[in-house]
């Protein structure tokens, strides 16, 4: 297969960036798009330019490193796939491919398409943990927690903290992310105490990390690798309410 | 962007002692309070609007209906009419404020903005909600100068004589609200205006009621498809209800009562 890349080249967080245009053959349906990257890496090296930047380190879908922007969509065309996951199949031969970083104020690129999305870790520091310890591994099933709830935990506890959700928002908003970090300990007995405490503090620090607001229009959820769903901002939204109302009752 | 990292045990942000004020300015000035605000807003505006709507219609029951409802509310209601009109005034600049300070936030949040862009899955009315939110506000100011102050257009009473809307009159003495939206509606660029109006405030309301219900925390997936069911039939409601006034009057439906000034 043969595609034409338009590739963003950054050589550092000061310098302006701009989309250089390259092109590859002889890909195989059955790559990965970043081994298509690495191809194109090589013919690069050996010719002495400078290799494209780009994040990776599982190639198997878990680290959430691999950000991209191809075509417009966060990680791609394939839905609930990181770009490592994604294949060159998924595309046709001869297509042109724009391949961007993430953009978002708070995620300034570092260099091509490698960008800094500390300001998520910084989000989980003001509250996306459990304050007591929970000591060792407990007896199964000593804590009751019914099926659903834990099916609801899991389901959020699967984001992988890519930073899709930012980069496909309009708003560049986190709220994705940060519901489903919070949503995953609220919805279990040892997080759930914290809960109205925490999602204060989470989303101080999202809006003082300069992410937009959620206009509710699902594009996150349609950009998510691990497919979460905005129902978790619902909820986010619902112990936001509380929180403020129990702050407003009790101090 | 802090780049330091915050102590995970740091202070609180909201002192248990702070005051009202504190709160306000913590809770309600953060993302997600101030689309919570929006939210309870915008709900209250359709509110009006379908109150709005409910009165309106009352001009198919006939003439007399319509004006003496007209007159209970300019007449009949006393004090309560100014706090409901600056209520409303009030809901209107809570709306438009806040809806543009997010917007404000969320286009410095993407300084740099893609060369591709494209969407996956949101709908064309939930990525214009600012631009139909805007053309329904300057179509508010319209309607108020058209119909309220009587600016915009006068009425034909027959003869070849104008009036002007705030001068008819009906038998009772009256405001004559009835021969005064039949003259409006009868010029056909008048009546054109509102019925675009009344599909971009349809565009509007249909992502807008679905969103509210999403930004107060109340939907969940067992019912999601029933709130923005019942997003569409609002919206769908307001924009029949309203347009079937303007088409009542075109097809003679509302026919015009000469002379219409005594």
């Amino acid at each position: 297969m043969k595609f034409t890349l338009h590739v963003w080249r950054q050589r550092g967080p000061e310098e302006a960036g701009q989309m250089v245009t390259y092109t590859v053959d002889a890909i195989s349906p059955d790559m990965s798009f970043l081994e298509m990257l690495d191809i194109l890496n090589e013919d690069l090296i050996k010719k002495g330019e400078e290799p494209i930047a780009f994040d990776h380190d599982c190639r198997e879908g878990i680290c959430g490193s691999c950000d991209m922007m191809i075509n417009g969509l966060a990680h791609g065309p394939e839905r609930g796939a990181t770009t490592c996951q994604l294949h060159m199949r998924s595309f046709h031969d001869g297509d042109e491919l724009f391949v961007e970083p993430w953009r978002a104020g708070a995620f300034p690129v570092v260099k091509d398409l490698v960008c800094n999305r500390s300001a998520l870790d910084r989000i989980i520091q003001a509250g996306g943990f459990i304050s007591v310890d929970t000591g060792g591994t407990p007896d199964g099933n000593c804590l009751p927690i019914s099926k659903p709830q834990v099916e609801r935990a899991l389901d959020a506890s699967a984001c992988i903290g890519c930073g899709a959700c930012v980069a496909a928002c309009p708003n560049a908003s986190a709220m994705l992310f940060l519901s489903a970090k919070a949503g995953h300990l609220g919805s279990l007995p040892q997080g759930e105490v914290e809960q109205q405490d925490r999602v204060r503090k989470m989303v101080a620090q999202h809006d003082r990390e300069g992410f937009g607001h959620c206009t509710n229009i699902n594009e996150c959820e349609a950009a998510c690798p691990k497919e979460i769903s905005t129902e978790f901002i619902a909820q986010l939204n619902r112990d936001y309410i509380c929180s403020a109302v129990r702050s407003a009752v009790k101090g | 962007m802090s780049t330091a990292a915050i102590k995970p045990k740091g202070a609180r942000v909201v002192p248990p002692d702070a005051g009202p004020e504190t709160w306000a300015c913590h809770y309600l000035s953060s993302t997600v309070g101030s689309k919570v605000l929006v939210a309870v807003t915008g709900l209250l505006l359709v509110g009006f609007v379908v109150f709005h709507m409910i009165g309106n219609l009352k001009l198919l029951f006939g003439r007399d209906d319509v004006n003496a409802y007209a007159h209970f509310l300019k007449h009949g209601l006393g004090p309560l009419l100014w706090i409901a009109r600056g209520g409303l005034l009030a809901v209107f600049v809570v709306h438009l404020a806040l809806a543009f300070r997010l917007q404000l936030r969320a286009s410095a949040a993407r300084p740099i903005g893609y060369v591709y862009q494209r969407s996956a899955q949101a709908t064309p009315q939930s990525r214009t909600m600012l631009m139909t939110g805007i053309v329904v506000g300057l179509f508010v100011l319209f309607h108020l100068a058209h119909f309220t102050f009587g600016w915009v257009h006068s009425a034909d009473i027959g003869g070849g004589r104008q009036s002007d809307y705030l001068h008819l009159l009906d038998e009772q003495g009256r405001h004559d609200v009835y021969s005064m939206v039949v003259a409006g509606f009868r010029t056909p660029w008048l009546s054109i205006l509102y019925i675009v109006a009344q599909l971009v405030l349809f565009c509007h309301l249909s992502h807008g009621i679905q969103s509210t219900i999403q930004s107060l925390g109340l939907k969940a997936s067992r019912f999601a498809p029933v709130w923005s069911g019942l997003g569409y039939a609002t919206a769908a409601t307001i924009l029949i209800g309203n347009v079937a006034i303007v088409l009542a009057v075109w097809i003679g439906l509302v026919p015009p009562v000469f002379p219409m000034v005594k």
